[in-house]
């Protein structure tokens, strides 16, 4: 007879408080069942299941049923499983409308390519007594990159010449990380501000969640690129100008810049590409590149290296 | 190249239909022209299924339907009086596919646009024509375009984009 909750705690953990003794998973198919205080086993191994892992935005809180925050009976680390939530969806960008297929194995895979590199999560994958393949997660301990930018209390000028040049050069590195995938033939799939964190001690910046995927044959990494053109742009911007924001910024002042529909991006026309016209002490060059993904632009960054080639001439201006 | 040869890259769409249509329009009554009608297999990507089973199913829709349209873009071309004999077909398969293919060039699915210029200038067509989408610039930027990829990569063919 197998193992009650009780009993896997009084062996592995027996001097833990449990308010609730759960159930014991070994198939996780039906996720939306297991819960706080139940257990899940994989390859021998027991993950005590402590809450589902909560996405915040806007102040609002999303549950990810499909993913368990846990703590790992055996050595008594915290970690993160995802279960499998098989899910095809249309992603709204600007205008556009991107297919999208949430891929447990893409996810797996990257984290196996990935293993003992820093610039991205850490993990492996294993399979329940179903065969669905569940990614056992270590828990980052940091910070969203661009919740820390926003919570610099600087204003942008000193924020431009005090924090951007090591930004800048950490988000470099963080873009080869996502060049070594691309030349691997592989894509990160969700890049957004909330998937690249800081961590803490280090401060290196780690990439985040890979199990997105979508289908573009003739230009197999546009989305990746495009969210980095957006990431960039937060990163120079220490956030995004909207119009109402640009209003508000320069009143009814005679100096407030002459900004065009062209001079915000192609994809999320709302925001400002052009940021030279608002800071006038970016550089050029910079500007330049942040430009390549306005609507104004004739042309687009096809590869991460001729992204990530006109970038780095930046990062010595900023020095 | 060889002008009298005409390559004809289609992928099942109406796109692809209307192309064989402009071109059997220009070239009915003329005898000299052979024709090729080609597809680049693009495999479903394997990670939208669940398993290789159903990655696998789907590989198979994909490749009968595109063969089929290959045949009825043939009939197209003969209802029009171009004589058999003058048109051919060609499926370039995945160098990915999981189904059975024929030795040779296969398409390593980096690149429709690519993988078209290539069989042109190695079977020295001297026109290829491709059907157009008509996408939006953002779209274009982001999800690639084959006809304008085609149109920027080569200089020695001529490109009929068909709208």
């Amino acid at each position: 007879m197998s193992e009650s909750v009780k009993q896997i705690l009084d062996r592995l953990q027996p001097d833990s408080y449990m308010g609730r003794f759960g159930k014991v998973y070994t198939d996780t198919s039906d996720f939306m069942r297991i819960t706080g205080g139940d257990v899940i086993v994989l390859d021998q191994q027991h993950y005590l299941v402590l809450r589902d892992e909560v996405e915040r935005s806007y102040g609002i809180e999303d549950p990810k049923y499909w993913v368990k925050r846990c703590r790992h009976l055996e050595s008594g680390e915290r970690r993160l499983l995802k279960l499998v939530f098989h899910e095809k969806f249309t992603l709204q960008m600007g205008e556009l409308k991107v297919l999208c297929y949430r891929s447990p194995r893409k996810e797996a895979r990257i984290l196996d390519l990935v293993r003992g590199d820093s610039r991205f999560m850490q993990g492996f994958s294993a399979e329940d007594e179903k065969d669905n393949k569940i990614r056992v997660l270590d828990i980052i301990k940091g910070k969203r990159l661009d919740n820390w930018i926003y919570k610099l209390d600087v204003d942008h000028k000193t924020y431009f010449q005090a924090y951007l040049p090591e930004i800048l050069q950490k988000f470099i590195a963080s873009c080869q990380a996502i060049q070594y995938l691309h030349a691997k033939g592989e894509k990160h799939g969700d890049i957004r501000r909330d998937h690249l964190w800081v961590e803490h001690g280090s401060g290196e910046y780690v990439w985040i969640d890979f199990d997105y995927t979508f289908d573009f044959h003739e230009n197999p990494f546009g989305l990746d690129i495009f969210g980095l053109g957006g990431l960039l742009l937060y990163i120079v911007g220490k956030g995004f100008y909207s119009p109402k924001e640009i209003d508000h910024m320069y009143g009814n002042e005679k100096d407030a810049p002459d900004i065009k529909q062209e001079d915000f991006l192609l994809v999320f026309k709302n925001r400002l590409a052009n940021l030279h016209k608002i800071f006038p002490y970016i550089p050029e060059e910079l500007n330049r590149v942040l430009m390549h993904f306005s609507s104004g632009t004739r042309v687009a960054y096809e590869s991460l290296d001729e992204f990530i080639h006109d970038l780095r001439p930046c990062l010595k201006q900023l020095a | 190249m060889d002008a009298n040869k005409i390559l004809i890259a289609v992928d099942g769409s109406e796109n692809s239909r209307r192309s064989i249509d402009y071109v059997s329009d220009i070239l009915r009554g003329c005898a000299q022209y052979t024709i090729k009608l080609l597809s680049i297999e693009h495999l479903p990507d394997r990670d939208f299924f669940v398993d290789d089973t159903a990655w696998k199913k789907a590989c198979e829709k994909k490749r009968e339907e595109l063969l089929s349209f290959l045949y009825d873009g043939k009939q197209m071309l003969t209802e029009q009086g171009i004589s058999e004999n003058m048109i051919h077909t060609d499926y370039i398969e995945n160098c990915h596919s999981p189904l059975p293919g024929e030795p040779g060039y296969c398409s390593r699915g980096t690149s429709i646009a690519l993988d078209i210029l290539h069989k042109a200038k190695e079977e020295n067509f001297g026109t290829v024509v491709i059907g157009r989408r008509g996408v939006s610039k953002a779209e274009e930027f982001m999800f690639g375009s084959v006809s304008n990829k085609i149109i920027h990569s080569t200089s020695d063919c001529t490109i009929w984009v068909v709208q």
